[in-house]
């Protein structure tokens, strides 16, 4: 094995696509090549970046990644405290919570417009239980600007990543740090305050930024479950790419990308985050 | 009974599905050390951790500084029970690790800090303070986990293994440590091992856990001199033990001749006489006779093994007169070295 | 002893997020005409399901394109990811670290940006709507997250064994083969599954690469529930769940088996 050399050769091999996709819509963006070139001019970026909707679909996009990310790692977190011991009852619930693990994020949404439409199967149940009449009644949650079906479908895909993590930090460190903290006379609540807790954010930072990043660049969910306006980033991005008038079309290159600029910061963000407290890794 | 920092009352806990620890009992005084000497697997740490409230009891009672705690979890015990490896928070500073049991009991903010800056330096480790636990040494851990465990004032301490897995070095630097914090503290001190050695130098008394229960409990000097059985003697590895009978009149016959030993008096019956290679000498004279099959060299001494009749017997000889291997020596017991036990 | 109360509420809560969108694709897959507010389907067909078994139909040919889409994918990806993987286990320091972030970028890409820049390269490679550029595609983001998973799988490998064959007077390919390759049989089938499901759940690439000529099961899902056609779009969401559960399922029971940790 000669390592050093070849293996940062082949990590650039493999990150080559969006390394060249990165200076493809940098380049675009600045109109060198691409549909609607038009020769080098920052004119673009600064109308593009000056479009109320360019930011309104950017802000939403990362607030709804926000609260899906937080609420994901609250029920990870809710799950793998309340529920680490051997008995069977404890390891049928983690079994559970790790269910929607491979479910593909377009299953995820499809079910979420099934059970969360105006009409789904909840507007029905609320129905049944004579809380509304018309389907209209029903609060809207997908396709509506509080994106809260949005939110849910992605907490639901992606919570069972981050439970994973919170089990195996737990069963590993955490259950002797627990131990040691008991035997100091830590009750319960200091315990999760000052022992767990801390264990927790740490370890499971990494994949936190993970899932963020994942969730805010996600086409599929927000294709089905997002309002048109404000228009998600990768929906926005998509919808300038093809659109009819070729001169719009290279606005894609500067979302295109922005985004991409966010990837490589949640990147870097991600490989500080492990490498900070990489002794809490278990 | 009443002064006692920790007592255990037929305590019974259980190992995994099987039946475990059955009646154990034993007490200590604050500022005393107890060893408690088993075989791996006898099931030292389950006793240790069924008093720390860290295990299942199916019987008897715990008792810390006279209250019943056996129905209470392990956090309201006052007790600590320490791992064998130091197990420090990785996200506090040593200070803050040290500091620990004191914020959980919610003591005012400058009285954690003098306190816990005192253990620190009581283990000469003052001016780690600030350092991540990462950053230290395995011996400088120890000595943390120790502070951080006594700084608090708790009734009892149970240490599981503390050198097992230490050089001689760190060995010391350990030991010296928990000397020391216990004389500051005054906590008592419950010490599992597997190693004799290691409990020689800690304790003022030793129980020896054998079968599921505490077989004996003596000081070191007492235990090593009169094993109180013989499954008791194997496990101190004493090598040799004489079956014989003990006569009405209280004298005690086998193989090597008639010894009268001193200590309490034998029923008659089968006995058998356990007692260490230094017990033994090859003599000019004599009239017991032994031929030598092996040569043993040690670091600290030399024995040979020589069959009498059919029992071999482990003697102490002196490297300047060796006999070889093969010859027929004549051996002599020294009597007072020798404890006779029931067969 | 109080804290049972709650945490069957909690066990009963997951149940129900686990059961409940998957009970409600298989119903909807085979209702009749299903409307608002009635609770159950007033009548069952299983046309939907015969859709997917049938070749004339979308849903068939579309589930067997991604059906061999994945597994090329899942070949392909861990056979490029494995020595990617070893490569950056035997780095250390600054390189390694950079050098998992590398392989972390295509992972973490926007996938509709990371499309329109592979979009563009598949045409130029005039694989622009063909299966093997959409293969290729799907392969960008499943080789960084497989180096990743290798990565990790390298970094737990005690290299001593390769060393003790060494000594032994084995060759560096014999050692890959003999030594290797076997003992990290149940990894490498994970990594394959793995890069199959990331495959078979791929849509925005699918759709950019292969510009409508390709297929793929999700993107008829999608296409299913934007159109309304419930019936179909459930019956495909199950066909695009069911296996990766299965996989997870099994792998669980071999690892109880084995008594070996599980993924």
């Amino acid at each position: 094995m000669r390592p050093g050399r070849w293996g940062l050769a082949g990590a650039v091999l493999v990150a080559a696509p969006v390394l060249v996709g990165i200076g493809y819509t940098a380049l675009g963006a600045v109109g060198v090549v691409g549909v609607g070139a038009q020769g080098f001019g920052l004119a673009r970026i600064g109308r593009v970046l000056g479009e109320r909707a360019v930011w309104s679909g950017l802000g939403w996009t990362l607030a709804v990644a926000t609260a899906a990310t937080a609420l994901a790692t609250a029920a990870a977190v809710l799950v793998a405290v309340t529920f680490r011991s051997t008995r069977p009852g404890d390891r049928a619930a983690r079994a559970l919570a790790l269910v929607p693990l491979p479910v593909p994020q377009i299953v995820a949404a499809a079910a979420a417009v099934l059970l969360l439409g105006q009409s789904g199967y909840l507007a029905r149940l609320a129905h049944a239980l004579g809380l509304i009449g018309a389907p209209e009644q029903m609060p809207p949650l997908v396709y509506d600007r509080s994106g809260v079906g949005l939110i849910l479908a992605l907490a639901w895909k992606e919570a069972p990543f981050l439970s994973l993590i919170a089990f195996s930090l737990l069963a590993v460190r955490g259950a002797a740090l627990e131990e040691v903290a008991r035997s100091l006379g830590a009750p319960a609540a200091e315990r999760f305050r000052r022992v767990t807790w801390p264990l927790l954010w740490r370890g499971m930072l990494p994949a936190i930024i993970a899932v963020f990043i994942v969730q805010a660049g996600a086409y599929e969910a927000a294709a089905l479950l997002a309002p048109s306006d404000p228009l998600a980033l990768p929906l926005l991005t998509l919808e300038r790419y093809t659109d009819l008038d070729l001169a719009r079309r290279a606005d894609a290159f500067v979302l295109g990308f922005v985004g991409m600029l966010l990837a490589a910061l949640a990147v870097a963000a991600h490989e500080w985050a492990r490498h900070r407290w990489e002794l809490l890794e278990p | 009974m009443s002064g006692a920092a920790l007592a255990v009352e037929r305590l019974a806990a259980p190992f995994g599905d099987q039946p475990g620890l059955d009646g154990i009992d034993f007490t200590v005084d604050p500022g005393r050390r107890l060893v408690i000497a088993g075989a791996s697997g006898a099931g030292k740490t389950t006793l240790l951790r069924a008093i720390a409230g860290l295990g299942p009891v199916t019987g008897g009672r715990v008792l810390v500084r006279g209250r019943d705690v056996t129905a209470r979890p392990a956090e309201a015990r006052d007790v600590v029970y320490l791992h064998q490896t130091p197990l420090l928070f990785p996200h506090l500073s040593v200070l803050e690790n040290v500091a620990f049991p004191l914020r959980v009991r919610r003591m005012p903010e400058a009285e954690v800090r003098a306190r816990a800056a005192h253990a620190l330096e009581l283990v000469q480790l003052g001016g780690l303070g600030s350092r991540p636990p990462r950053a230290l040494s395995g011996g400088q851990r120890h000595r943390v986990a120790l502070a951080r465990a006594l700084v608090a004032r708790p009734a009892v301490l149970l240490l599981d293994e503390p050198l097992a897995s230490l050089d001689p070095t760190l060995r010391d630097e350990v030991r010296g440590a928990i000397l020391q914090l216990q004389a500051e503290y005054g906590a008592a001190l419950v010490v599992v091992t597997h190693d004799l050695d290691e409990a020689a130098l800690l304790a003022d008394r030793i129980g020896v856990l054998l079968e599921r229960r505490l077989a004996q409990l003596a000081p070191p000097g007492e235990l090593f001199r009169q094993p109180a059985s013989l499954a008791v003697a194997r496990f101190l590895g004493i090598p040799n033990a004489l079956p014989g009978r003990v006569h009405g009149d209280g004298t005690f016959e086998c193989a090597l001749g008639r010894i009268a030993p001193d200590g309490a008096a034998l029923r008659a019956g089968p006995a058998v006489a356990v007692f260490r290679p230094e017990a033994l000498a090859v003599a000019d004279r004599g009239a017991i006779r032994a031929r030598i099959v092996e040569i043993r060299h040690r670091v600290r001494d030399t024995t040979a093994i020589a069959l009498v009749g059919e029992t071999p017997l482990e003697v102490r000889i002196d490297p300047a007169r060796m006999p070889a291997p093969g010859a027929i020596v004549a051996l002599e017991l020294h009597p007072g070295s020798v404890t006779v036990l029931e067969a | 002893m109080t804290r049972r109360l709650p945490a069957a509420f909690g066990l009963a809560a997951l149940a129900l997020s686990a059961c409940v969108p998957l009970a409600l694709l298989g119903l909807w897959s085979v209702a009749g005409a299903w409307f608002y507010p009635a609770l159950r389907p007033p009548t069952f067909t299983l046309e939907a399901w015969r859709a997917l078994a049938s070749a004339r139909a979308r849903l068939g040919p579309a589930a067997l394109a991604s059906l061999g889409l994945a597994l090329a994918n899942g070949a392909l990806a861990a056979a490029v990811a494995f020595p990617v993987g070893r490569a950056l286990a035997a780095l250390a320091g600054w390189r390694r670290r950079l050098g998992a972030a590398l392989v972390f970028l295509p992972v973490a890409a926007p996938p509709i940006a990371l499309g329109i820049g592979l979009q563009y390269s598949a045409l130029v490679l005039g694989l622009g709507g063909t299966p093997l550029g959409v293969l290729l595609a799907h392969a960008v983001p499943s080789v960084g997250f497989l180096s990743l998973y290798f990565l990790g799988i390298f970094t737990a490998f005690d290299r001593r064994i390769e060393d003790e064959a060494r000594s032994l007077g084995a060759s560096p390919a014999q050692i890959l083969r003999r030594v290797t390759l076997p003992l990290l049989r149940r990894p490498i089938a994970e990594a394959v599954l793995l890069g199959m499901l990331i495959s078979w759940a791929q849509v925005p690439l699918t759709q950019l690469v292969g510009g409508g000529l390709v297929r793929t099961l999700p993107l008829e899902v999608l296409a299913y529930v934007r159109s309304g056609q419930d019936r179909y779009a459930a019956a495909g969401a199950l066909v695009l769940v069911l296996p990766g559960l299965a996989a997870i399922a099994a792998a669980r029971i071999a690892a109880r088996r084995a008594e070996v940790p599980p993924l």
